[in-house]
């Protein structure tokens, strides 16, 4: 995430009659956007494929192995599996995007505002940031995660926490180098107001970077609501969620591995996507 | 997110006048970013709920039993008395104080899971960077042909693995059925680097990708730029070319990267040491932190803050020599 | 042009790629999974004490001696017999100090250390001889002095498991008889006696301090700790001045610390422990299957319940409560979380504890519409919402929760799954702060008052296992059943108290679990204890 250095991405050119042509004419990016619609096609469409409810058990018919019938075969509660598959998606992507919103604003006016002024406010925004850092990662998740209780909330709370302050240092490192141009300097001599120079003009500049970054950091969530979701302490039953359908189904990896190994793939897969618009997105500015 | 944090203000020596004033900065900052990981634990675990005394007498415990151990433990004072308490402890003794557990120092305690985590940190470090140095010249070195198509698919691939699920595949592969490896624990010696051989490549898996990337990356920059066109036109052997220069050049960025997943796996062996069975530092944290083991947590911290300012020191000092253009002015 | 071909060659990679790991998978599990653990689900119930009958091994032949490991999810932290009650340090106290009486695996009360005891007829003198020939693993002799330092201890200190019977005197007639006396009749004291925290420690702790002592434990037991991790793993070695001669078979007992279920697993199928104490009913089928595994199980002393808030707003009301009750599809639930390795509860005691009335007790039927008719009597007749509290990590209860909430779903409670961490959950219902949770109810010794008084008592400080249950009718007969000798009148008292606690549900039993360990099938000669403990005296290790 840290591999598209400054210098290469100058930002998108304003004229985006062409946007959708340089699109369909980068197919790293055309293939991760593909991916990810067909997963959230099928996320939305869901109710009208399947006949079943996510949550509606048999408790006479399950762990079902995959037939024509129950395509991914039935969990321990006699359940769906493909169903409740799809149905974690929206829960995940949900809370994915959502959890990523408020850290990537914070993050890039923060990042912005210590690279632009620098001095004490560059000082106290790294300084936190480097509290941060050197806090075990997995303190600040398990504390959070048990003070507000299993669940999205738990989530949300630590990604405003921590989520920001990778936005932050990329945002600084641009902004910085952007500073340093003459326009910059021009443009303060002309009269215009910090906040104005910040948002009219540095943010375009520094907007398509952060925009990479999101994608590769999306990732990075995902797993760990996945990986919360194994402690223990994600997202709280009977709501579907790729983590706990794998812990869940870790029981019975001998006798029907596809129970946790589907929701793996399906992380992997949305990665695999996330990961694609992101490099593409990065090759896509590059070029100009 | 895995690999949220970053070295502490790269900025380096290089910058400063006086290698003396930026040795006392750096030293500063350091200290109250320790300290401010100390006053930030100290409240945050005390925010959630739970008490260690029924932790560890148990849902049966009578009332009186439960009084009586928070008096031992110290917890029936205010907060503020607990506090300072904590302060004065860590500045007299340099220790956050004892177990509530098991009584035991918290030095001692970390001084026991230490070395089987560094051991993991070192052993997966090292299998990362090797492989990651492999393929980005193979990448690199063959831009857009076939093994270069591989190479790049492979970070985007794995980026998307949870660290527990590979861990749990390769338990089930390489332990249980091949028997090739332990599927967990750690062993003493020889042992214990042969049996954290699977939890080294789990985290190398996590480490790989953006290794990867970063250095291919930045290798393509450096084969790319004229200073390395002009080499080659001196008819320079490309093997010298590659190890001399595009190399060290390369390398800067990606250490960079390095010292900020060395400073994430300080506190985030944790998931791995769990699915292995390990007793490291990870699982005692998970541990404590399940019992309200305070101390211990504390404890915990204060060694993940002090070892996270270290290795960002190393890194920069690292890079400072590594940076070719610190070597031209000297 | 070129690009094009990377992209296809990259989708053509990355298919390769995922087809890979779905192989690797698959490789991973391959091979019984046709077996499928759903037809299995039934088949074996009951096989109590199954390891004892394990043949092999010819028990005169069979090699003596070896190690055995035994994966622990959680470390001894303390040695005291007297202050401590979780399974972690009583499954490991119990090995080194021994009680005047004990039980066996059927969960009867045999003499131990005593040879004999006797009741007097009011219920008021216990007179016990002690065996001759006990020594403590110092060389030391057991005498009836000791037996009176340490129940004394046992009484000054309290402690979690302090003894209930009102106590007047303990003596020691001669080195050999000791003799206690009670202000009034107790008839659970004999039972309450062969708990581990009524064990035989040396009288002023052999000389040395009390922290010494508990540090450096020295007890009747088959095992001597030989080195201990309050964090980790415990090492004992055998006590070679065991009563019952020649045994243990085995030199050292490891207890492993191995906090991670899978992880435990995975170690007992690859040979790295010779068992495991936690053992998850989905797992067990797997263990049995194993051509190197096998599944030592016993009844157990474990009641599985849902637990309701009679302070509750709506759970104050009798008909909710039963309501609830015929909504929810036991045997089904019972069938889809255990695999057989449980059986549904009817009364609020497991089979494996006396007076247990199962057989009598009439519990309420799983009928939806008698449900439904239910709730129209009480206040609520169009239904309410409530939270269901459950504590996060345990993947039998989230799921019993589920099915719970669908239960309420079918006439009109709509039921949230409040699930949260272990520290906080038991914060919460010390607090009442829950309206209805799943929890279970543990006997501490094979007799019924165990449950029982934990769990009807108002005025205990279990509060009716935090339910604020009160019935002047159960108070009265719990009482009676504590007074009253053993027999057929004790018998009745019981089952009547069990069939008021049946109708009026101030919890629902769901389901008895078994005890279950994995074990490595070259172990011989286990014996699993109905309270999860287990006996490693007549252990043998095969090929």
């Amino acid at each position: 995430m840290k591999t598209i250095s400054a210098h290469n991405l100058t930002g998108p050119s304003r004229k985006s009659q062409g946007t959708l042509r340089r699109i369909l004419k980068n197919p790293t990016l055309l293939g991760g956007i593909i991916m990810l619609a067909i997963l959230v096609l099928l996320a939305i469409l869901i109710p009208v494929i399947s006949p079943y409810d996510p949550s509606a058990q048999d408790l006479r018919a399950f762990l079902q192995p995959p037939s024509a019938e129950h395509w991914l075969g039935t969990d321990q509660l006699g359940r769906d599996l493909f169903t409740r598959l799809i149905y974690a998606a929206r829960t995940d992507l949900t809370i994915m995007v959502l959890a990523e919103i408020i850290p990537f604003c914070t993050g890039v006016f923060l990042g912005m505002l210590a690279g632009y002024y620098g001095k004490w406010i560059d000082n106290i925004i790294s300084l936190v940031t480097d509290t941060f850092v050197a806090f075990p990662f997995y303190l600040i998740v398990i504390i959070v995660a048990f003070a507000s209780g299993a669940g999205q909330r738990g989530i949300f709370i630590t990604f405003m926490l921590v989520g920001w302050i990778v936005f932050a240092r990329v945002t600084r490192g641009v902004t910085v180098s952007l500073r340093q141009q003459e326009w910059v300097a021009s443009a303060q001599t002309l009269g215009l107001s910090g906040i104005r120079i910040m948002f009219r003009h540095i943010l375009p500049n520094v907007l398509p970077q952060a925009v990479v970054v999101l994608m590769t950091d999306m990732v990075g969530l995902l797993v760990a609501i996945v990986t919360l979701g194994y402690l223990g302490i994600g997202i709280a039953p009977p709501t579907p969620d790729w983590g706990t359908m794998i812990s869940d189904g870790q029981s019975f990896i001998t006798t029907a591995w596809w129970l946790s190994a589907m929701p793996g793939l399906a992380v992997v897969y949305t990665g695999i996507a996330l990961s694609l618009v992101g490099d593409g997105l990065a090759d896509l500015w590059r070029r100009r | 997110m895995m690999n949220e944090g970053q070295v502490l203000n790269a900025s380096g020596p290089k910058k400063r006048g006086s290698s003396y004033r930026w040795l006392f900065i750096t030293a500063a900052r350091s200290f109250i970013v320790i300290v401010c990981v100390m006053i930030a634990v100290f409240f945050l675990i005390r925010i959630v709920p739970g008490d260690p005394a029924k932790m560890i007498l148990g849902e049966y415990a009578t009332p009186e039993a439960l009084e009586s151990m928070h008096h031992a433990l110290g917890l029936d004072l205010s907060l503020g008395e607990q506090f300072l308490r904590f302060l004065s402890n860590l500045f007299t003794q340099g220790d956050t104080g004892n177990s509530i557990v098991s009584g035991n120092s918290t030095r001692v305690l970390i001084a026991e899971r230490a070395p089987v985590t560094l051991l993991l940190i070192a052993m997966s470090s090292v299998l990362a960077i090797v492989i990651a140095l492999l393929l980005a010249t193979l990448a690199s070195t063959n831009k857009n042909k076939w093994p270069d198509h591989l190479i790049r698919i492979f970070p985007t691939v794995t980026m998307g693995m949870p660290v527990f699920w590979v861990g749990l595949l390769l338990i089930l592969l390489f332990g249980v059925r091949l028997r090739w490896f332990p599927v967990g624990g750690a062993g003493e010696g020889w042992g214990m680097a042969y049996s954290l051989i699977l939890p080294s490549i789990t985290v190398a898996f996590s480490q790989m990708p953006t290794l990867v990337r970063s250095l291919r990356a930045q290798m393509l920059d450096v084969l790319e730029s004229d200073f390395i066109v002009t080499l080659k036109a001196a008819q320079i052997p490309s093997r010298v070319i590659l190890f001399k220069h595009v190399l060290r050049n390369a390398a800067l960025p990606t250490l960079m990267l390095f010292g900020v997943n060395l400073s994430y796996l300080i506190g985030g062996t944790l998931v791995v040491e769990q699915v292995f069975g390990i007793k490291g530092i990870g699982s005692l944290l998970f541990s404590s932190i399940s019992n309200r083991d305070f101390p211990v947590i504390q404890g915990i911290a204060l060694y993940c803050a002090v070892a996270v300012v270290i290795i960002s020191l190393l890194v920069e000092i690292v890079s400072w020599w590594l940076d070719p253009r610190t070597k031209g002015k000297s | 042009m070129s690009k094009k071909y990377a992209f296809s060659r990259k989708l053509w990679v990355t298919g390769i790629c995922t087809l890979l790991i779905l192989v690797l998978v698959a490789g991973c599990s391959g091979g019984q999974s046709s077996s499928g653990s759903n037809e299995n689900a039934g088949q074996n119930t009951n096989q109590a004490g199954q390891t004892e009958g394990n043949t092999g091994a010819n028990p005169d032949q069979a090699a003596t001696g070896g190690t055995f490991v035994y994966g622990r999810p959680a470390a001894v932290n303390s040695f005291d017999l007297h202050n401590q009650i979780t399974a972690n340090n009583a499954f490991a106290i119990d090995k080194v100090f021994e009680s005047l009486l004990s039980f066996n695996s059927d969960g009867e009360i045999v003499d131990w250390l005593a040879e004999s005891h006797s009741v007097s007829e009011d219920g008021l003198t216990y007179t016990f001889v002690l065996r001759d020939g006990v020594k403590f693993s110092n060389g030391t002799d057991v005498t009836a002095e000791d037996a009176v330092f340490s129940l004394e201890r046992h009484l000054e200190v309290g402690g979690p498991l302090a003894i209930a019977a009102k106590v007047d005197s303990v003596k020691a007639q001669d080195a050999k008889t000791l003799v206690i006396t009670l202000q009034e009749a107790y008839t659970p004291f004999l039972s309450e006696l062969s708990n581990f925290s009524n064990g035989i420690i040396p009288k002023d702790f052999g000389g040395v301090s009390e922290e010494e002592f508990f540090k450096q434990p020295v007890g009747t037991g088959p095992f001597v700790v030989e080195s201990w991790d309050p964090t980790g793993d415990v090492t004992f070695t055998k006590n070679p001045y065991y009563w019952q001669e020649g045994k243990p078979y085995i030199d050292k007992l490891v207890y492993k610390l191995i906090e991670d279920d899978s992880q435990a697993i995975n170690q007992l199928k690859a040979g790295e422990v010779d068992a495991i104490e936690s053992l998850a009913l989905q797992n067990a089928n797997e263990i049995k299957e194993g051509a190197d595994t096998a599944v030592a199980e016993n009844g157990s002393w474990v009641t599985e319940q849902i637990f309701f808030n009679t302070l509750d707003e709506h759970f104050a009301d009798v008909h909710v409560r039963r309501a609830l009750a015929q909504a929810i599809d036991r045997e089904g639930l019972t069938n889809a979380l255990t695999f057989g390795y449980a059986q549904t509860a009817t009364s609020l005691l497991p089979t494996a504890i006396p007076y247990n009335s199962n057989d009598t007790v009439k519990a309420l039927e799983f009928n939806v519409e008698a449900a439904k008719q239910e709730l129209a009597q009480s206040a609520y007749p169009n239904g309410f919402s409530t939270k269901l509290l459950i504590a996060s990590g345990n993947s039998s209860r989230a799921q019993a929760a589920q099915i719970i909430q669908a239960a309420g779903k079918e006439i009109g409670i709509n039921i949230e799954i409040e699930s949260i961490e272990l520290a906080a959950f038991r914060e919460r219902f010390f607090a009442y702060d829950f309206s209805m949770m799943i929890n279970s109810g543990q006997a501490d010794s094979p007799e019924a008052n165990s449950i029982i008084a934990f769990q009807t008592d108002p005025d205990g400080f279990s509060k009716s296992y935090w339910t604020h249950y009160t019935n002047d009718e159960v108070t009265k007969l719990l009482r009676e059943g504590q007074k009253t000798q053993d027999g057929e009148e004790r018998a009745a008292t019981y089952a009547q108290l069990l069939q008021i606690l049946a109708d009026e549900v101030p919890y629902i039993p769901l389901y008895y679990p078994e005890i279950l360990k994995g074990v490595r099938s070259s172990v011989d000669g286990l014996i699993v204890l109905p309270n999860g403990s287990l006996r490693f005296e007549e252990v043998r290790i095969g090929q």
